[in-house]
């Protein structure tokens, strides 16, 4: 059969995967519900600030902290936005591999998917927040719409220029001893800023960054409409027509080329090790093989637990701030496979049911594996985070310490009953595969981010209460709260029909 | 012990088997339902010790659904279903304890190693030490030792089928279930899997192989149980399915 190509099949493309994938969507009713809801919080962060008590006083006060934060918090977008689609191995796919060998899918159109689907993550969604929110708050009501512009602009900017970056060092890493110049290039960004931070010269660089020209138009706006503002429109609009464009070429040569990292991990021996020494230890050992040899899951872990520990150590955070760290690291790790958690099992899950093994084992075996992994990696996140933070008044200290743990239980609760009630059949092979579809994945970040953020406000707001067994008191009911939504899930996994769904679909 | 000998062993087996006529796999009136779908409907299936039933049939026809109700993985919506004796909605754990159970699909974690399958398989079976000698053994039997300590997503399809089966047979369960085991198989794993199989029977096990290749179904089964729609169509023995007589048979069974 003929067929026809023009230089506008990619954009054809494209659209015609996003319409397969909502069309695959399970409830259409609830992708509107999760559509108003994201709009009504990015509205909200984009309006309220602006309307609050001290806002667009930025010669004084919080409004005034703000406004020295705002640069590093648009080049902090940037580089998060960077390490996010770098860890994921080129961003998001918008069909899964597996799936897509059925058509011709062209880097291009997987490079236009990958940038639709970077905002569909947490970080991106609460930076993109913080962002938006911070810049109302600078500005105030007045040129509230011309500098959200820029704001949202510089959004999208910053998003294909990261796309462009993780795009290269894809292709990097792709290439011959690519894994090897990958973690050099790593160890050199870490020394360099670590070596800022030792040398106090992090002040003088984030006075330097180029987003400070962009901030101080944003400003100006307060003083009026000036030529200032249409030129940053355009100046945005270009660079984000040209990373738009320039993320192809590295897109083709990363994606012509065979992932080492996921080649190494299927034909590199394992060592065998002791029998193991009871069905609990059997199982956990399986789980843990399985988070750890997923090239998407070890990435991601490594990044959630480095990456927002390293920001907030340059950034100086206080203690009480960094009570909203562990919900970040835990809900990211989560959305990894937490929320699809049976799905590690990939079609093995058939014959792992018909071993004669407790349910409550197996489940057990899951949940700790998960619990684990989050405790773990929110762990060294607030380890580095904690190295410039000073030392901790006991309060801060306890309310830092129960959010680890309530957080951690609540997003382990929350994962295990997704995992139940809706399971996907998902391959975690490719390291750019997510355990869910993309729009599961926004629900599931945007319940995650709600939850954990509000707790760690809580516990924030009681580190400056000044007694420590404030945090512990409250942390217990909100503990055995979660303990008991976890068992109740359980009792629903223990069901056989119930659990029979949940393999059938997992294994298929 | 040769194929002759393996096979004369298994039919001595077959004949007291059926003198005994306490079935191992016992079905009565199997009914599966998924939501608003039915997907067996009314089967009735009874296999004895050294007797291998092959499960033919269209795709659909609820080949695997039955497979995976006897491996106690989907609990039946009707019916009565007994394995080794144990029915399998009051005593699900000691019927598990006593199948062995190939998956039609995959079968294997994909970041565990075949070793680490057997481990987890030895630990939760309650194996004796010394069961690695049987582990190797299998693995080598499959030619899959070379590759004993690499994780299985990397396996190409007939190598997890293989393993798929070695993890069935690893424990020398009482009931063999094989769902699709020749599935994209390599002549050498095809016999291997046919040898597999004849041990069990000679050993007194009980095997159902469900299968859409209808000769090496012949070869290795001595009764075949054709199954249309999700409901039980004929019972053959595995004679009547040889040759083009038997081709036109079965063809006309499924049309």
């Amino acid at each position: 059969m003929p067929t026809v190509t023009s230089w506008t099949d990619p954009l054809a493309d494209t659209r015609s995967l996003v319409r397969f994938r909502t069309s695959t969507v399970r409830n259409p009713r609830r992708l509107r519900v999760f559509a108003l809801v994201l709009g009504s919080i990015t509205l909200a962060a984009m309006v309220v600030p602006a309307f609050l008590p001290g806002a667009a006083e930025y010669q004084s006060g919080y409004a005034f902290q703000f406004f020295i934060a705002l640069p590093a918090i648009y080049t902090g977008f940037l580089l998060l936005a960077a390490m996010s689609s770098i860890a994921s191995g080129g961003g998001r796919e918008l069909v899964p591999h597996d799936e897509a060998v059925a058509w011709p899918v062209s880097p291009v159109v997987d490079h236009l998917g990958a940038l639709l689907m970077a905002p569909l993550n947490i970080a991106w969604l609460l930076q993109a927040w913080t962002l938006l929110g911070a810049t109302a708050y600078v500005v105030g009501p007045g040129p509230l719409f011309f500098a959200e512009c820029l704001a949202v602009l510089w959004l999208l900017v910053a998003t294909a220029v990261a796309q462009v970056l993780s795009w290269a060092m894809e292709a990097v890493r792709r290439g011959p001893h690519g894994v090897w110049v990958a973690r050099g290039l790593g160890a050199v960004l870490a020394v360099a800023g670590a070596a800022l931070v030792a040398t106090g010269h992090v002040s003088a660089v984030l006075d330097r960054l180029p987003t400070v020209k962009l901030i101080s138009v944003q400003a100006g706006l307060t003083q009026g409409l000036s030529w200032a503002w249409p030129i940053a429109v355009v100046v945005l609009l270009g660079a984000l027509a040209a990373a738009v464009l320039l993320g192809i070429p590295p897109a083709r040569l990363a994606l012509s080329r065979p992932s080492h990292d996921q080649a190494r991990l299927e034909t590199g021996a394992y060592q065998a090790r002791r029998n193991p020494g009871s069905d609990l230890v059997a199982m956990m050992r399986i789980d843990r093989s399985s988070v750890w040899r997923a090239v998407s899951l070890r990435r991601g872990v490594l990044f959630l637990a480095l990456a927002p520990g390293l920001i907030a150590l340059s950034g100086d955070l206080e203690w009480r701030m960094l009570t909203i760290l562990p919900g970040l690291v835990a809900s990211g790790a989560a959305l990894l496979f937490g929320v699809n958690a049976w799905c590690l099992d990939g079609r093995g899950a058939l014959w792992r049911d018909s071993l004669p093994a407790d349910p409550s084992t197996t489940f057990a075996a899951r949940t700790l594996v998960l619990l684990e992994l989050l405790l773990v990696s929110s762990a060294i996140t607030l380890l580095l985070a904690a190295l410039r933070a000073g030392r901790p008044e006991p309060a801060e200290l306890a309310a830092l310490l129960c959010t680890w743990v309530v957080v951690s239980l609540q997003v382990v609760s929350l994962s295990m009953r997704w995992s139940v009630r809706k399971p996907f059949a998902v391959d975690l092979r490719s390291p750019r595969a997510t355990p869910a579809p993309p729009l599961s994945m926004v629900g599931y970040s945007a319940r995650l981010a709600v939850s954990t953020t509000f707790t760690g406000l809580l516990f924030s707001g009681l580190a400056q209460v000044g007694e420590w067994r404030a945090s512990v008191l409250l942390a217990i009911p909100l503990a055995i709260f979660a303990v008991v939504r976890l068992l109740r899930v359980r009792h629903v996994w223990l069901e056989p029909v119930e659990r029979s769904r949940v393999i059938a679909t997992v294994a298929a | 012990m040769s194929e002759s000998s393996r096979l004369d062993a298994a039919a001595a087996s077959v004949t007291l088997a059926e003198g005994v006529g306490i079935p191992m796999v016992d079905v009565r009136a199997l009914h599966v339902r998924f939501g608003t779908v039915d997907a067996v409907l009314g089967v009735d299936l009874q296999a004895h010790a050294g007797q291998a039933t092959a499960l033919l049939g269209r795709n659909g026809a609820g080949k695997s659904t039955t497979m995976r109700v006897l491996a106690g993985v989907i609990p039946p919506t009707g019916g009565v279903v007994r394995v080794a004796g144990h029915d399998v909605r009051t005593d699900l754990m000691a019927a598990k304890r006593s199948l062995g159970y190939c998956p039609d699909v995959g079968g294997l974690v994909p970041r565990a190693t075949p070793w680490e399958h057997l481990q987890l398989s030895a630990r939760l079976r309650r194996m004796a030490p010394g069961w690695e000698t049987r582990g190797r053994d299998l693995l080598e039997r499959f030619e899959l030792g070379d590759v004993a300590h690499r994780i299985t997503a990397g396996f190409s399809h007939g190598m997890g089928r293989r393993m798929s089966v070695v993890l069935a047979a690893f424990h020398e369960p009482e009931v063999l279930l094989l769902d699709e085991p020749f599935d994209g198989v390599d002549p050498l794993g095809v016999e291997a899997t046919q040898e597999v199989i004849a041990d069990a029977r000679a050993r007194g096990a009980c095997v159902l192989v469900s299968t859409h290749l209808r000769d090496l179904a012949v070869e290795a089964c001595t009764t075949a149980m054709v199954l249309r729609g999700g409901a039980q169509l004929a019972v053959l023995s595995a004679q009547e399915l040889v040759g083009e007589d038997g081709a036109r048979a079965y063809r006309h069974l499924l049309d």
